[in-house]
């Protein structure tokens, strides 16, 4: 009887620690949802190196709730600290109306102290170290006008801060949300550490689902705002770009954003640290190093950590439908923005700029621009628009890295 | 209210400021460019100039010269590049070239490829 009796507590003890007993309806949504986010990342291979960390973080948290759980410090009496079998020379201790308190420090759970890295806005810089480390200037250096794309295709994030103040978010959290349309997670998830982190997690992963998305969302706002000839417009080939214009370029564009923007330093810095990195070809290991084993290590963390802070009573809320609708919007306001100086750079060239490049100036590097290429090609088989659209589509990722040092000067 | 006036304020100043320093950023990269690029072409026409004239002038000869030719008439330069060819298909066995002379038939590309896949080994 007594062995029945310890069986039936062992069972629930084990019941009472579990997911059952402390999970609510919200967190098995969350569950469900990540689920969703994995299939779509091991599928449809939509951003599967984001989407799967992402999602897994958030089917973690939404499991045991501790592992992004901060640290905590317990006040204990000498009583209840020799009855846990606690050693008393281990703490310091507090007094309280007279009463001596021993202070307990917990620890915080593993994703707490990953988390920092983009708490304190250390990660995103350091994923832009390995993009630069690993992005290809030449056709923006070859054909500079490129940037204007660049630059049209952030109006999006300016319309949607002005959505988001219609509907009653606070300036700090309009410009976080209108910074999903730039289409640069790293840049959406620095901006949002630095004015709103409250709202990180649906925030990133609007921005990442957005970014993955981006071959269903772009292409019917392409062909809508285009004709069936310009679209069938062929590009001059670009011209060749020798190295010393490749070394110049990323000091010249830290100097002047830097000095002009010091907000947008970070991000645009490390970009260019990394381009610097490999186009001087001095510093191949760490070039390598910065392209493969620091960005994937970032990413893992980065990734776990953002999809961490989605738990279900903080992410199902009326906000996070409001962030993940206007999210949409900016995304598609950015793309059509480029589309259409896309189409006033064809007009004013006389037909020389195919306007499909233009949507590649949202950044989502390379998405974008294998869109742009694709779509064009739909029209005509024997167009390559690729190396015209990785101009803007780079340029779209200083320009984004631009917007955010704007709101971020401005909102913080 | 005030809201919305610091959302247009910021469409505006946004917009603006965006443009003006990658307008800056076209304006700087493409006169370096065309400063390098200048640089460079006036570094290789010079380069061109000099190597003219250091070159020492072949006699340029035609195809059918050669055929013409007997192995003594032959370039230096030809024997060279034949005798490197026997040289790599013979490796360390003992030989020796003793006459070049064009062969007069010569088989058409097909043949050759025809015999080439018939001959092959795996």
């Amino acid at each position: 009887m007594e062995i029945l009796h310890q069986l039936g507590q062992i069972i629930l003890n084990l019941y009472k620690s579990s997911g059952l007993a402390s999970l609510d309806w919200q967190n098995y949504v969350m569950i469900l949802i990540s689920f969703v986010l994995m299939f779509l990342a091991i599928k449809k291979q939509y951003e599967p190196l984001l989407l799967l960390p992402i999602a897994f973080g958030m089917m973690l948290v939404n499991i045991f709730p501790g592992i992004m759980g901060n640290p905590s410090t317990q006040l204990m009496t000498l009583e209840q600290l020799q009855a846990a079998n606690l050693d008393p020379a281990s703490y310091t201790t507090s007094v309280l109306d007279g009463v001596t308190y021993y202070n307990v420090t917990e620890n915080g759970g593993l994703f707490y102290y990953l988390y920092q890295g983009v708490h304190l806005g250390i990660f995103p810089p350091l994923i832009f170290l390995g993009i630069g480390a690993m992005t290809d200037f030449g056709p923006l250096i070859a054909n500079p006008k490129s940037f204007l794309l660049g630059a049209a295709a952030q109006i999006g994030i300016f319309i949607t801060f002005i959505g988001a103040t219609f509907l009653n978010f606070a300036p700090k959290e309009a410009g976080s949300i209108a910074i999903i349309g730039g289409a640069d997670g790293p840049t959406a998830i620095f901006v949002t550490s630095q004015l709103a982190p409250e709202l990180l997690g649906p925030i990133a992963v609007a921005a990442y689902s957005y970014m993955a998305l981006v071959p269903i969302i772009q292409p019917p706002i392409m062909k809508l705002l285009t004709t069936k000839k310009e679209r069938s417009i062929v590009m001059e080939q670009l011209r060749p770009v020798s190295k010393l214009e490749k070394i110049i370029f990323p000091i010249v564009v830290v100097v002047l954003v830097a000095i002009l923007l010091p907000d947008a330093a970070p991000l645009v810095g490390m970009l260019m640290l990394g381009n610097l990195f490999k186009e001087s070809g001095v510093v191949d290991r760490i070039a390598k190093t910065a392209q493969n084993e620091l960005m994937n290590i970032v990413t893992i963390f980065l990734g776990t950590t953002v999809g961490a802070t989605a738990s279900g009573t903080l992410f199902l809320t009326p906000k996070t439908l409001g962030i993940i609708a206007l999210g949409l919007i900016a995304f598609c306001f950015g793309t059509a923005c480029g589309v259409l100086f896309g189409k006033l750079m064809c007009w004013a060239t006389h037909g020389k700029v195919n306007p499909l490049i233009g949507s590649a100036g949202v950044s989502a590097v390379p998405m974008a621009a294998r869109i742009s290429q694709k779509v064009g090609q739909e029209e005509n088989p024997a167009n390559f628009l690729l190396m015209h659209a990785m101009g803007p589509n780079v340029a779209g990722v200083i320009g984004s890295a631009v917007a955010a040092g704007v709101l971020i000067s401005v909102l913080k | 209210m005030e809201n919305l006036n610091l959302a247009l304020t910021l469409l505006i100043a946004g917009f603006v400021i965006v443009f003006v320093v990658l307008v800056l950023l076209i304006v700087i990269i493409t006169l370096y460019g065309k400063i390098i690029q200048f640089a460079q072409n006036a570094v290789s026409k010079k380069q061109a100039v000099k190597n003219d004239s250091e070159t020492p002038k072949v006699k340029s000869v035609t195809r059918e010269e050669i055929e013409e030719m007997t192995s003594n008439e032959i370039p230096d330069e030809v024997i060279a590049v034949i005798a490197a060819a026997v040289d790599s298909l013979y490796g360390s066995k003992p030989h020796k070239i003793k006459n070049i002379k064009r062969s007069r038939s010569i088989r058409s590309s097909w043949g050759n490829a025809g015999i080439a896949e018939n001959t092959r080994p795996f």
